[in-house]
Order: C-alpha cells, then structure tokens, then sequence
C-alpha cells in the first residue's frame, strides 16, 4: 500500500491541504465547506486504495494472458509460425505487462486516470477494454437502474404502509413474506421464473436480450422485443429487491410511530393518510436514498449471475467471459467501474444530504 | 456464565428469533446426520458413488427424490451437499467474525488516528465487488479443501461484520457504566470483555448471521454459473447440474427444487435469528399484537 499515489490524485491532493491561515479561518466560518472538503478528500483515498488493491488482485493472479492470446491466434491460423520473443514483448507493451510490477501500476493509473484508457481487450483484441465496456453498459444500467429503482419505490412505500399499519392482517403477511424471501438471491428467483414461463408455459425468452431477427434500432418492435426480453430478469431483480427494502422501511417506521409530533399531528385531526405520507414518511425515505446508494455495489454482485442465467450482454456476461480467458483489462475495467460508481453516488448522496435533511450532521 | 444467561434471556424474549434458531437446529440435525442417512439409503453400499443405481430413476419409494445423471441417489447427495453449504458457512462466519470482532474493538475502542486507518480500510473493502474477485480466485482454486474454500470466502466477508459491530462499540464506549469502569482503573482487555462483549453479543450474532449468509450465497453463486472450486459439492453445485443436464426436462424436478427450496429456507432460518436479535436490542422495533 505504500505505492506512490498516481500524478492526478496527487494534484487534487495539493489543493485541499496546505493550510494557509485565511482558509483556515473562512473553513472555520462555513462548516459546510469544510466537510465537504474534508469528505471529496475521503473519497479520493478510498477510491485511490480501493483501485489499487483490485489491481494488485488480479496482477497476483497466477496464469498467462499473453501466452492465451496467442494460442487463440494460432488456433484462427492468424499466423502458424512460433511465437518470437520480439511478438510477446510487443504484447506484453501493449497489453501494459513489461517491467515490474510497480512500472506496471505506475503506467496503468496514469492510463486510466488521464486518459480513461484501459488498454486493450484480450478477447476482443485489438478493441480497447473501454469500448467493450461500454458496449455492455446500457444493457445493464437499463436492466439494473430500472428494476433497482421500481423495487426501492415499491419496498419504501409498501414497508411505510406495514409499519403504519401494524397488526393488521395484510401487514403482517407482508413482513413475515419479507422476513423470509428478503434474503434469497436474485437467481433463486430468475431460476424459476425461467423454470414457470419458458420451459412449462413457454411464453417468454430465457435467452439474450431481443429477438436477433429484428434490427437494433429505434424502432417499435425493437423496444418491444427489449421489454419482452428484458421482463423475467427484470422481475426477479424486483421481486426480492422490494422485499428486502419493505423490511428495512419497516424497520425505520416502527420506532417513528411513538414519536410526540406524530401524536400532534393526530390530535389536530389530520387524516391519517396525509400524517403517513407528510410526517411519518418523509423522516424514513432519506436515509433509504443513503441506503439505496450504497446497495448498489451489492445490486452489481447479484446481477452478475442473473445476467449470466439469462445470457443478457451486460457487464455481468462480459465479466464471467472476461475472467474465463483471462482478460486482465476487461476485468480490472469492470470492477474499477463498479467501484467508482458506488463510491461516487455515496459521495453525492452525502453531499446532497445535510442540504436536504437538517438532521443530518456534519460538522462532526 | 453472565454471557451464557444473556444467551439464553435473549433466545427467550423473542419468539422470531426462537423460530429461526429451531429450523437452524433441525438443519443442522439433518447435516450431522447426513452419513447414517446415506447409509440407511444404500443399504449397505454408498448411495452417491457413480452408477451405484439406474440413471434418471424418478421419485419413488425405493428413491425418495430419483436419481441423477449418474445414477446417484439424489435425496442422498442433497443431504450431504446441505452438510457442505452449512460446513462453508460456519467458517467463514467464524473466520469474518472474529476478524471483524477484532478489527471493530481495536478501531472503536481506541479511537484517534488507529480507528482512521483501519475504518478508511473497511470501508475501501466495503466498495470493491466481491464477486469478480471470487470468480477470479476459484478460476485458480482448483482441487482446493472444504476448508480453505471457507477461508477464501471469508476474505471477502469481514468488512461488513467489522462495520456493523463498531458503530455498536462507539456507541456504548460512552456509556456511563463504562466510564465508571475506567474510573475504578479496570484494563481495557477486562472492560472489552465484561462490560463490551455481554451488551455487544446480540451484533456479534447479527454479524456472523450475515457473514455465513453470505458466504453460502457466495459459494452456491460460484457454483451455478459452473465456476465452482473443484472437488467441492455443494448444494449449488446439484443445482448447476440439474440445470446443466436439462433435469427439469427430464422429470426429476427434486434435483432443482429441494436444494432450492432448502437454501430459501435456510436463507429464512438466517434472517429470522437477524431480525430477531435487532428486535432484541432495539426493543421499540418489536411491533404491538404479536406482529
């Protein structure tokens, strides 16, 4: 971990120390300011250690690239001639692998940090890793941001109506369901819906994205193909998501309902749907957006196999092919990404926040 | 002793918690005794070698679950592959617990510039994707124990105890009963373990809950997309196969369904004894009327 920090962090690094007294004293005036300083200058470590230890990860993994690479040349009678050890230090530059270890991490953060460039591809040689990246990145943010998002809305407001609604038959069906279903994979699920619509009733494709007879385009049927493809993944990233959001809402609630201005705002004879939805609720949903925020990193962990099941051209498909021939680029891209994305909402969130929930504290 | 009172007041008070524990219990009844059932099965030989019967029998009395593609008998593997799942579990929720334990008390416990460091590092684990990482591992993890599969997982699951369980400790460090402690000049090591530890266990429960959970979702995913490490047969292992072969197609159903069915229920088992224990120390969250 004692690796020199790459140039680019080092220069935003510069700008939020170096403590001059008038800065000191205009932070001292507006906390605000100063936390977010403080939390922007959090995130750049976390996110500086947290590349750096997944790209030591993968470099320690035993097994050859270079050597697969070129055995798939030689398999696709690109060229039949041995390999010389002027071609495998050739790739080995191109693929960022000559020098130590250290040159190596040196070279690679500066890539990515300057250019956003993640070398190229081993399976799609000589595309960059970038471009096969982002090839699979609208399939699963539209896969995973819809479904992830309708089973937030449908957890917060049915877990709030549980809670509210204590004893009632209805929610504590719910709970009970929640508290048994709330921690099945996602892929439990995707297997039986697969199992119920494709293989006995056979009304849905098990398989890709949309049908391969219509043309990609903006077209009707095109986005209709998509939906219809995308409905039994798509549900069973919803089905249990909503289940698991339902019984944390419900955990939140609870404890809010003894609370004396919701016993005010009964006693003022307020109906008790606008007490649920202005007094009761309004304390629970925000730090279900934190929450929300930081279960993405989780939602990315799941939705790699139910892609996979589904054969969907997602990251998740990318990743698992990626690792199976050892495309170091590839993979090293998918995970840098997933990182970045996670620690970047939370750090959003946490800026957003105190702006939005006066409760929220921080000048600690 | 105090701890084991604690215990045993706090299985008492809940009746989610009792539940999940029970059907954690019999679980756990049906792994040890996975060997005499397996016996009882074959009658003499061993039910789960290859061809010991006819292949693709379907559910009868002789099979009470069929046999699979190799003529195995089916009831037979899930029982012994349930014994596996809850095996990988129990390690990696012991190895995530303690470390997490450790890391948590040293880090919340001593505060200052200690608890930076180590609560930075959490949390920088907390964001890497722990599925890639897996994947990649067990790409290499060929012919690799029980034991270490459990180790390997456990890597992987300890940031999340660590963090649960700090906030506990940084919570009650500045409980008037501790500072009393401090002021009668009780060591560190006596107040962690008699003041701490008491009022820390129902977390400690939640963080080892969590971290089996996780492992055994971990191992069983590695599993279905056909990454598993080598030599380990677990309960998503007859899954992949039963989804690999065609199984559904083919009539023997209970070779998907019942693993299936026993994870959710474990899955259930696991997130009962959680809740169960935050309603326990939280007690405003037990709802009225025996919600």
């Amino acid at each position: 971990m004692t690796a020199e920090a790459p140039p680019a962090v080092a220069v935003d690094k510069s700008q939020d120390s170096a403590p001059v007294s008038g800065v000191r004293a205009w932070l001292s005036r507006h906390p605000l300011a100063a936390y977010a300083l403080r939390r922007f200058g959090l995130y750049l470590i976390e996110l500086w250690g947290a590349l750096t230890i997944a790209f030591f990860f993968f470099r320690l993994m035993p097994g050859d690239p270079i050597q697969t690479l070129i055995q798939t040349l030689q398999q696709n009678y690109i060229y039949n001639a041995q390999a010389s050890a002027e071609i495998i230090a050739r790739y080995k530059h191109e693929f960022g692998l000559d020098g130590n270890l250290l040159t190596q991490y040196v070279v690679y953060m500066q890539k990515l940090v300057l250019h956003g460039d993640l070398g190229p591809s081993l399976i799609n040689y000589p595309t960059p890793a970038q471009t096969v990246i982002l090839r699979a990145l609208p399939w699963t943010i539209g896969l995973l941001g819809i479904s992830s998002v309708l089973a937030w809305i449908l957890g917060v407001v049915i877990g709030a109506i549980a809670g509210w609604r204590r004893g009632k038959v209805g929610s504590a069906i719910a709970t009970n369901l929640s508290i048994a279903l709330s921690h099945v994979p996602y892929f439990f699920v995707a297997l039986i819906l697969v199992y119920i619509f494709s293989y006995s009733m056979g009304l849905l494709p098990a398989r890709s994205a949309y049908d391969s007879n219509i043309d990609p385009g903006i077209s009707l049927a095109f986005i209709g193909s998509v939906l219809k493809y995308g409905l039994l993944p798509g549900l069973s990233i919803v089905v249990i998501g909503t289940f698991s959001w339902i019984l944390s809402t419900r955990m939140l609630m609870v404890p809010i309902l003894g609370e004396d201005y919701l016993v005010y705002a009964e006693a003022k004879g307020l109906k008790s749907w606008r007490i649920l939805t202005r007094y009761a609720l309004r304390n629970c949903y925000l730090p279900q957006i934190t929450a929300f925020g930081i279960s993405l990193g989780f939602i990315f962990n799941g939705n790699v196999l139910v892609e996979q099941l589904f054969n969907y051209p997602g990251l998740g498909t990318t990743l698992v092919t990626a690792i199976q021939q050892l495309d170091f680029n590839t993979i090293l891209g998918v995970t840098d990404m997933a990182i970045f994305s996670v620690l970047t909402a939370v750090l959003l969130l946490d800026l957003l926040l105190p702006l939005l929930d006066p409760r929220v504290k921080y000048w600690k | 002793m105090r701890i084991l009172t604690a215990v045993l007041r706090t299985i008492r008070n809940s009746r989610r918690l009792a539940t999940g524990l029970v059907i954690l219990g019999v679980l756990i009844l049906l792994a040890l005794f996975s060997p005499l059932i397996a016996k009882a099965i074959g009658g003499g030989q061993d039910p789960i070698e290859l061809a010991a019967y006819d292949k693709w029998l379907v559910p009868g009395p002789g099979h009470l679950l069929g046999t699979d593609q190799f003529g195995r008998d089916v009831f037979a593997m899930v029982v012994k592959a349930l014994a596996v799942s809850l095996q990988i579990g129990a390690i990696a929720g012991v190895i995530s617990t303690v470390v997490g334990v450790i890391v948590a008390f040293v880090a919340g416990y001593k505060g200052g510039w200690i608890d930076g460091i180590l609560s930075t590092f959490t949390g920088i684990l907390l964001v890497i994707p722990t599925f890639p990482l897996l994947i990649a591992l067990s790409a290499y993890a060929k012919n690799v124990s029980l034991f270490q599969v459990g180790v390997m997982i456990s890597i992987f699951a300890w940031p999340f105890a660590a963090k649960t369980i700090r906030s506990q400790v940084l919570s009650l460090r500045t409980r008037p009963y501790v500072d009393l402690a401090r002021v009668s000049k009780a060591r560190d090591l006596e107040i962690i373990t008699t003041e701490l530890l008491p009022n820390l266990l129902p977390f400690i429960g939640v963080g080892f809950a969590s971290s089996a959970l996780g492992a055994i979702f971990g191992l069983v995913g590695l599993e279905i997309i056909g990454l598993g490490p080598g030599g380990v047969i677990d309960l998503g292992q007859i899954i992949y196969s039963a989804i690999s072969t065609g199984a559904l197609t083919l009539g023997a159903w209970p070779m998907f369904v019942v693993p299936v069915g026993l994870l959710t229920l474990l899955f259930a088992a696991l997130n009962m004894v959680n809740i169960g224990l935050e309603e326990v120390y939280n007690p405003r969250l037990r709802g009225v009327a025996g919600e």
